[in-house]
């Protein structure tokens, strides 16, 4: 593992990948602390100009953008009381609380440290978890990766968004989007309707880009408020050692919350940071100062959203289950390079891991070093004007999706899954659930359709391998349990509105 | 959202008929393996049917959030989106470098923001920008459209 190491760290100390890096940090900050423009949209709005990268350098990028978003959307929260993304909904509390006494720099310098050893410590997580965890994906043939497939489809169709039969079916529109193009197989034009212009399928990056960044735009445009912005200058003071020393219990509430979030599918950071705030505030010496500027509740969730930009890689990388929105953009970036993650992975392309790894380490000091330099001009990025901001990421989006093949095509993908994307908000469909679905339906059909070549037709090859059964199950009952939920709910209400008539 | 559900599930329904339709065009080559390319395709033909109904019926029986929907601006959503298709289908005749600059200010003006400096701040500084980065470091080769020859 050590030579592994060693092969990584030549490839993320090369002068171009820190720069490439450095880049992604910086962007990641300006993207998160924009207001309106997530780490996922920052990440994919990047994409169009990783593809002639290395794809090891791709990807540190790609990481350091979500790292450096982690911070960059507790300054909006902080100083505007809007989340820059979902994960700093927490830190909204104390943090605007912190900026309304004048104690800004503290709540940010906060966010900042925090945040970067919660991220450094989420590296090490990742690579103690996912090594291990990669060798238990060794043992996987189709059938397995079939009913991976299938599990990860049903965990984002029903874990993320409250409802299931719209999740089900944005996770059918992905697959059938996916399906469009050549047959993997024979080799025949499918859904093609005669033109050439979909040989080669709905492309990847541009349905992301549509998808989670146009939408968001569409939706800014049509049914936003105006945002908030700051007045007048604001204290930098930062945080005195004894106060960081205190928050240490915050902190370790949050890397335990980020762990497990990270592992599990849905959240991106959110669920967790909340869930920090409560406990922290449990846990705490003094939680009255909570809700009225704690830096313990400021502490708490960006401890914990940062811990999951490590550990949402875990099950990215070992069995290639994406489960938030920027853990499915960098998936889309590792398959653009022809890359599949799990286990071969981690056998064939050590490089690529290990590289990750040692990259996100540093990428974790380039946002200390960057957020405390960026304290002062920060100002700046939050209170640009909307109008100005708006035409310039539809220019980027538009002109990005015509560079991925110097073709209009792609222009039009873009735009067209962008209004179907804001349709999909609008009416309570399940944007990353699609996007999984375009995702992962060559790995999917692929798989079925080779699992069955190799057991000459026979359907039971499925049902008779432990861990493709054991992952079907589990799929069954990911998609069940909200019926049976609603279900025990209503015979619930039904049996109260009888008792209570009586 | 009832009545939403109600014709979105039809739309569905309608669209997982019509790419079941479609699954019949595809030519099976020699060189297949048993399920062929339509397989997949129809299967999920019959599940988006089956969910769309599903949608349906909920909607019917009142099961749906009734919540309302956040009131819309459809002007100004039409607007900005009729001006992109403008702008992308004015990319190849004009060029990049006279379309974009154009697209920006229109939409800069379209959401509301009238200063000057801002509009041609915007309209300038971001194509160059986009153009250093696509045209000159990535080598992406955009329009020339009127200006080159």
């Amino acid at each position: 593992m050590l030579e592994h190491f060693a092969l990584g760290a030549q490839i993320a100390l090369q002068p171009l990948s820190l720069l490439m890096m450095l880049l992604g940090v910086a962007w990641g900050i300006i993207g998160g602390a924009l207001p309106g423009i997530s780490g996922s949209i920052a990440m994919a709005l990047l994409l169009p100009l990783t593809f002639g990268m290395n794809p090891a350098v791709a990807l540190m990028m790609l990481a350091g953008v979500y790292i450096g978003a982690m911070y960059g959307g507790s300054i909006t929260a902080i100083l505007i009381r809007t989340p820059g993304t979902p994960g700093a909904a927490a830190t909204v509390i104390d943090g605007y609380e912190l900026h309304k006494k004048g104690l800004s720099g503290k709540a940010l310098g906060v966010s900042l440290i925090t945040g970067t050893v919660g991220g450094i410590v989420s590296v090490f997580i990742l690579v103690g978890l996912a090594v291990p965890l990669s060798k238990l994906a060794l043992a996987f043939g189709p059938p397995e990766y079939f009913a991976l497939g299938v599990f990860g489809l049903a965990l984002i169709s029903s874990f993320v968004g409250r409802d299931l039969l719209k999740g089900a079916i944005s996770g059918l529109l992905g697959l059938i989007l996916a399906t469009a193009g050549t047959d993997p197989f024979s080799g025949t034009p499918r859904f093609t309707f005669g033109g050439t212009d979909l040989l080669t399928g709905v492309e990847l990056v541009a349905g992301m880009i549509g998808l989670f960044a146009v939408s968001e735009m569409f939706q800014q445009i049509a049914e936003s408020e105006a945002w908030a912005v700051i007045k007048g200058k604001f204290s930098t003071d930062l945080p005195t050692w004894v106060e960081l020393i205190r928050l240490k219990t915050a902190m370790v509430i949050g890397i335990v919350m980020g762990t497990i979030e990270g592992l599990l599918p849905g959240g991106g950071g959110a669920i967790a940071a909340f869930i920090s705030y409560n406990e922290a505030k449990r846990w705490s010496k003094t939680p009255e100062e909570f809700g009225h500027g704690s830096l313990e509740g400021v502490a708490a969730p960006e401890t914990a959203n940062n811990v999951v930009t490590g550990t949402a890689m875990i099950p990215l990388l070992t069995f290639g289950i994406p489960g938030s929105n920027s853990a499915a953009i960098m998936l889309a970036a590792m398959l653009l390079h022809g890359i599949s993650p799990g286990p071969q992975l981690f056998e064939r392309t050590p490089q690529i891991v290990y590289g990750l790894f040692v990259g996100m380490f540093v990428a974790n000091i380039m946002m200390l070093v960057l957020g405390y330099l960026s304290l002062r001009p920060a100002i700046a990025i939050v209170n640009i004007k909307r109008p100005l901001l708006l035409a310039s990421i539809l220019a980027l989006v538009l002109v990005g999706a015509y560079s991925i093949s110097n073709r209009m095509f792609e222009v039009w993908v873009v735009l067209g899954t962008g209004l179907l994307g804001y349709g999909m908000r609008r009416f309570g469909f399940n944007i990353l659930a699609m996007v999984l679905g375009l995702v992962l339906g060559f790995l999917v059909e692929v798989n079925l359709r080779r699992s069955l070549l190799i057991s000459l037709g026979n359907p039971w090859v499925f049902f008779t391998r432990p861990i493709s059964v054991a992952l079907l199950t589990f799929a069954l009952f990911t998609l069940l349990w909200p019926i049976i939920r609603q279900a025990r709910e209503d015979r619930r209400a039904k049996a109260l509105q009888t008792v209570q008539a009586s | 959202m009832r009545r939403a559900d109600l014709l979105i599930g039809i739309g569905l329904l309608a669209f997982a008929a019509f790419y079941f339709r479609q699954s019949f065009e595809i030519t099976v080559g020699f060189a297949s393996d048993r399920l062929g390319p339509a397989f997949f395709p129809r299967l999920l033909a019959l599940a988006l049917a089956g969910c769309a109904l599903a949608l349906i019926a909920r909607s019917l029986r009142g099961r749906s959030d009734p919540a309302p929907l956040p009131s819309i601006r459809t002007n100004l959503l039409l607007w900005t989106l009729g001006l992109t298709i403008a702008y992308v289908l004015a990319l190849t005749p004009l060029g990049y470098l006279i379309a974009t600059p154009l697209y920006l200010a229109g939409i800069v003006w379209l959401l509301g923001h009238r200063s000057p400096v801002g509009l041609a701040g915007t309209a300038i500084g971001v194509t160059a920008a986009l153009y250093l980065v696509f045209a000159q470091a990535l080598k992406v080769l955009v329009p020339v459209g009127l200006l080159g020859r």
